[in-house]
């Protein structure tokens, strides 16, 4: 029998809008589920996705790339790749599966509220492929990570971690239950699609990627890459949605919600990526700095893509382009110093080597965030372990979760933003993450960082308290990835230590 | 007295430390709970001699080191700022 061409039949097979007979528009599709920004059905039945595929193609692609992947897997089993691999390494599969899967296959839901609630059919059956998508990136990610539970217990906590009061998920889920589980399915498309998924899984997976073959790491590698074809491909959900508000009135809408979700994305790729890439990833195989992708990728690339749909550039992109070289540092040191707080065994990366690189990709990074560096390797080469741990807790922003922190050193500046209401004090680490709750307090304004939480009592007053909430026992709590080996590559220790 | 937290970022420190203070203490005990907790620790000693002071995050001028915290109107989670004097 011979088939139709594709695009004879696409067209009228997804024109599956109806005028409903037993319940009227406003049940079929309740506002807060749906919301149509006042734009007619009529245009939104205009939506038409960049990319098309049909069931039967996206299956068999799919199987390919599973074949592929698992293939690869297969084989590598045998060869025993994590034994041999760095601690830099493990480090980094042990952040990003533990960080990853769960958010992956959280992100169905958001699709399926997408598959169900959207006012365009077009959308609908990209959103069922996305839907499909993300089941198989949870999966698929949860399985491999469950190859290295016989060598290390720490990828438990790839299922693990998003039942946990873990300060650094509490950040994570905040950020995505922001963007993708609260909100209608236009506005969750536009947040998810645009501002996280065009924006950085580029930065998650075809970076990391790279990272993973030259690191020899091609199992992972391979993953990655059948991730990202995914990713790509329903992504672009979002821009015939923002093309769409746009023409219609809605920009100024269109542009909010790119804005706030672009921002909280970014903190936590800063964070969780930009550490990985930065000071995780063995320097051997390292390429591009953070600052370098997010400036080629992001800057660059997302930046024309938001303005030729018709929006502009975020306000806050001055601030964005002074962030990339900071706020990742901070966290860096943040993450080491109170390393018992995590769930894997972090890299100082601030070995002799690493603090050159380092200094070549940050120019000053010697003299600010290296001057902390500094003093935790003096306390390690002199033997004073506890004085690498501070007693007090950071400050902790009230939007993304993350440490409240500036530029530290020689150039210190001290940086926090702050709004009182209803007799507390919120912090903020920047400009954007204050506008954020400004824009919307009723929002957020209930939310309790790990540290708010720690001083209203709902966290014991001992230190173990501390940790039985966020779910680790003494064997899940963090130490030096590397035993403090990191520094052999300075001198001996000082004069004044051996004195 | 009463215990409180509040939020101090120490020259030379990335970032901000939530001290715990009591309100009957003086500015110039919250420079010393700040810096005995974090030089050696994240930020390396000043020079001999160096004066260091305190504001409120955003203030212009620094706060008396003999005023107390009800003096100064330093608040729960307040954010404060202690630098060496130039």
């Amino acid at each position: 029998m011979t088939l139709l061409k594709m695009e004879d039949w696409y067209d009228l097979a997804r024109q599956t809008n109806w005028t409903p007979g037993y319940v009227s528009d406003e049940e079929l599709y309740p506002s807060p589920m749906s919301n149509d920004f006042g734009i007619p059905v009529e245009t939104w039945e205009t939506f038409d996705e960049p990319y098309k595929v049909s069931y039967r193609d996206y299956v068999r692609s799919q199987r390919d790339k599973d074949v592929a992947a698992y293939s690869v897997k297969a084989a590598l089993a045998r060869a025993q790749f994590f034994k041999k691999a760095s601690p830099h390494w493990k480090a980094l599969l042990a952040l990003h599966f533990s960080a990853v899967c769960w958010a992956e296959f959280h992100s169905a839901s958001a699709f399926a509220r997408m598959t169900r609630f959207s006012r365009c059919p077009g959308m609908r059956n990209m959103a069922t492929f996305g839907t499909l998508d993300e089941i198989r990136h949870g999966q698929i990610q949860i399985y491999f990570a469950y190859e290295f539970l016989k060598h290390d217990a720490v990828f438990d906590w790839c299922h693990k971690s998003s039942k946990t009061e873990n300060w650094i998920i509490i950040s994570l889920r905040h950020a995505f239950d922001d963007i993708a589980h609260t909100r209608d399915a236009t506005s969750t498309a536009v947040m998810l699609n645009m501002g996280l998924e065009q924006s950085f899984t580029n930065l998650q997976f075809v970076a990391l990627s790279a990272d993973a073959a030259k690191c020899g790491d091609h199992s992972f590698a391979t993953m990655l890459q059948s991730i990202q074809t995914d990713e790509a491909r329903h992504a672009q959900i979002g821009e015939p949605l923002v093309r769409i508000l746009c023409e219609n009135g809605r920009k100024q809408e269109a542009q909010q919600m790119v804005e706030i979700s672009f921002w909280r994305m970014w903190k936590q790729f800063s964070a969780l990526s930009g550490i990985g890439m930065d000071y995780y990833t063995p320097l051997e195989h390292r390429e591009f700095s953070l600052k370098e992708f997010m400036e080629e990728w992001v800057i660059g690339q997302f930046g024309r893509t938001i303005e030729a749909l018709g929006l502009d550039l975020p306000w806050y992109w001055d601030i964005l382009k002074h962030d990339i070289s900071t706020f990742h540092h901070s966290q860096q040191l943040g993450i080491y110093v109170y390393r018992a707080t995590q769930w894997w065994r972090p890299i100082a990366g601030a070995s002799p080597a690493e603090r050159a690189w380092l200094e070549e990709k940050y120019p000053g990074w010697n003299n600010t965030y290296g001057k902390c560096w500094d003093v935790i390797t003096e306390n390690i080469r002199n033997g004073d372990y506890e004085k690498t741990v501070p007693v007090p807790p950071p400050l902790i922003c009230n939007m993304c979760g993350l440490e409240v922190s500036g530029i530290a050193g020689d150039d210190w500046q001290a940086v926090d933003h702050s709004i009182d209401l209803d007799e507390r004090r919120y912090h903020f680490c920047s400009e954007p993450c204050k506008w954020i709750f400004e824009l919307e307090p009723a929002r957020y304004k209930g939310h309790r960082s790990i540290i708010d939480r720690a001083f209203d009592g709902t966290i014991g007053p001992d230190m173990d308290d501390f940790y039985t909430y966020m779910g680790q026992s003494p064997e899940e709590r963090g130490v030096c990835g590397y035993d403090y080996q990191w520094i052999d590559g300075y001198d001996t220790p000082s004069a004044a230590a051996a004195e | 007295m009463a215990e409180f937290p509040i939020a101090c970022n120490l020259q030379g420190d990335y970032g901000y430390k939530v001290i715990v203070i009591d309100d009957a203490d003086t500015v110039a005990d919250i420079i010393r709970k700040t810096t005995d907790q974090l030089i050696g620790v994240l930020v390396a000693p000043f020079p001999p001699d160096t004066v260091l002071k305190a504001k409120i995050h955003g203030a212009e001028t620094p706060l008396a080191d003999t005023a107390t915290v009800k003096d100064a109107a330093i608040i729960q989670m307040a954010a404060i700022d202690i630098y060496a004097e130039s």
